[in-house]
């Protein structure tokens, strides 16, 4: 027996044999240890919370008017996959949106291709490059008129402040604090922002972001995104889309 | 113990600890990939790189919260002391699966955009002024450049190069390190979990490392300090063959009086390789042997034994009847001091 092999109180020296009396107990840590690391992580991973039913499809085309403000949208005329009159929100792929592409074509007829992402009342295209996501319709007869505005009212609504491109789908979850910074880049790089009230409007708890003159929201919004607000403004129709046109000097974080 | 520097010096007691660890780790990311995240109840599928930064971002706590754990085990219980040998290893790991976590973090959340990742992660969101909503990120990466530093420094060469007091409060960092990611999930991630179940395991794993250090600190209370020259290390008899009784001369300073066979002598208590607690170790082959990593030294002179050349600090002992007495002032390291004869009654 070595002097480290002490029955009683057995000692354990790095670069020599493990004591006798010692490897049982350290056998056993080991395979506490090997447990706690696979309990842990099922627990862990079986316990994260629905990142909710966005989701996205196969690749879609649609012709429609463009309407600019206060975000790229489609009124769609013709389509497999959505009806006419329904309203698409349009954005670019990845954390880009598609107003540089469609700053000339306000108010044109348009056909638009992209990856389809929804959730909700909310659809929204995520165009294709150039003009193979967005290009005008040659020798079309004059675009039929867009739906007006129909004013649903002042509002105080609580809700999430989204990025509208990952909320429906793109990204599962799309929504929340660890997401935070991604949709804020999304934000930056023109994606349409979407509030998802805790309450429905008229049945419907997605809602376009605009400011309160019916242009894009400005960067106030950034620090807000992503956590419970409560906000004020004037809920707007636009065919099936609704429109919360908000006053930024209104948000607070909801108690 | 080591006469060159070697990249690792491998034997097989490392050998199994490594192999512990990986298959911990290999463990925590498949059940948490494949079985785990399978069965979460989910309308559509999480995305993949999601379920990843979730794992290995997951698997790193708990990693740092179980090498934290190691220290004040170790002092409650010696039988721990082996998990404490080749923790440098375990924290170099822990440092791979945060990096893991950390890339596919910047290369989902703050990729695809026209802002570079880099300059994403600490531009995109800049509300500092709040506590919810507040940047986490900034947190995440505090913990990982210190993780960085402790594995790049964890090497014996650094460690002879910096003296094992600089070394030794550097690697204090990992309690700042541990702070700073507990604030990043607690701020970040946590905020969204519906589930109370991840915060019970990330409440209970950061609540039973500060629970094991109170222990620990509780059990072991600092000595007095008195301010004669001899300070009295106690009965003579009282002190095992091969084992010693660890004496408080200052603040900073202990001794450990070994007894060895029939004598005995007083070296510093602190191991001139880690600082580990001589105190606690025993004679082995006639030498002081560290608990931590096995340093061994001479009773008589502090000397490593050929061809090693680490030394310690000697002290001179006198007995009064059966009560031993060690003079406050230490020798340089190395100095021989004539081991002390034991009492006659002593059995």
């Amino acid at each position: 027996m070595s002097d480290a092999e002490d029955r009683s109180d057995p000692f354990f020296i790095g670069w020599a044999a493990a004591p006798g009396r010692l490897r049982p107990f350290l056998a056993g840590v080991g395979l506490c240890l090997a447990v706690l690391f696979g309990g842990v992580g099922y627990i862990a991973a079986a316990t994260q919370a629905d990142p909710g039913s966005g989701s996205g499809g196969r690749r879609e085309t649609a012709i429609g008017v463009l309407a600019y403000d206060p975000y790229p949208l489609l009124y769609v005329t013709e389509s497999e996959r959505y009806p006419a009159g329904h309203t698409l929100l349009l954005s670019g792929n990845a954390k880009f949106g598609v107003q540089d592409r469609a700053s000339a074509l306000d108010g044109r007829l348009v056909q638009v291709s992209g990856g389809p992402v929804s959730r909700g009342d909310i659809d929204m295209l995520r165009l294709r490059g150039g003009t193979n996501g967005l290009s005008l319709v040659e020798d079309a007869p004059e675009a039929p008129p867009v739906p007006q505005p129909v004013s649903l009212g002042r509002w105080r609504l609580t809700g999430e402040i989204c990025d509208g491109q990952c909320v429906a789908g793109a990204m599962r979850p799309g929504t929340g604090l660890a997401h935070r910074a991604c949709a804020n880049l999304c934000l930056i790089g023109g994606v349409p922002p979407v509030f998802v009230s805790t309450a429905a409007v008229e049945g419907e708890e997605f809602f376009l972001l605009a400011d309160a003159d019916g242009g894009p929201v400005t960067d106030a919004v950034l620090d807000h995104v992503a956590i419970l607000v409560e906000v004020e403004g004037e809920v707007e129709r636009r065919g099936n889309l609704l429109v919360f046109r908000i006053d930024p000097g209104s948000l607070q974080v909801a108690p | 113990m080591s006469v060159k520097y070697v990249p690792v010096q491998w034997n097989p007691n490392k050998y199994v600890y490594d192999a512990v660890l990986l298959v911990c780790v290999v463990l925590y990311i498949f059940v948490f990939l494949e079985l785990g995240t399978a069965d979460a109840s989910v309308t559509q599928p999480i995305n993949g790189a999601i379920v990843r930064m979730r794992a290995f971002g997951s698997c790193a706590f708990l990693m740092l919260s179980v090498i934290l754990a190691i220290g004040p085990l170790a002092r409650l219980d010696r039988r721990f002391l082996p998990l404490l040998y080749n923790r440098r290893h375990f924290g170099v790991m822990t440092f791979a699966v945060a990096l893991t976590h950390a890339v596919y973090v910047l290369g989902w959340y703050f990729a695809f955009s026209p802002t570079d990742p880099l300059v994403a992660l600490l531009t995109a969101n800049t509300a500092y002024g709040q506590v919810l909503g507040f940047p986490f990120e900034v947190f995440g990466i505090a913990a990982l450049l210190v993780l960085a530093i402790l594995a790049a420094t964890s090497h014996d060469f650094w460690l002879s190069f910096l003296s094992p007091p600089v070394w030794k409060s550097l690697h204090l960092l990992i309690y700042p390190a541990y702070a700073a990611v507990v604030a990043h999930v607690g701020l970040g991630y946590l905020q969204d979990a519906t589930n109370p179940a991840f915060a019970l395991l990330f409440g209970g794993a950061a609540m039973a490392v500060g629970a094991l250090h109170l222990a620990a600190w509780l059990c072991c209370p600092a000595e007095p300090t008195v301010a004669d020259e001899w300070v009295a290390a106690g009965d003579a008899g009282d002190i095992p063959d091969g084992r010693a009784v660890i004496v408080r001369l200052s603040p900073s300073e202990r001794a450990a009086v070994f007894r060895n066979g029939r004598t005995l002598s007083a070296v510093s208590n602190a191991c001139a390789h880690q600082n580990g607690p001589l105190g606690e170790g025993r004679i082995v082959y006639g030498c002081i042997t560290c608990p931590w990593h096995g340093f061994q030294y001479r009773p008589e002179d502090g000397c490593s034994p050929a061809p090693f050349t680490e030394k310690i600090p000697t002290y001179d002992l006198k007995l009064e009847g059966r009560t031993v007495l060690v003079r406050r002032t230490a020798h340089p390291p190395g100095t021989r001091v004539e081991p002390t004869p034991l009492p006659e009654d002593v059995a």
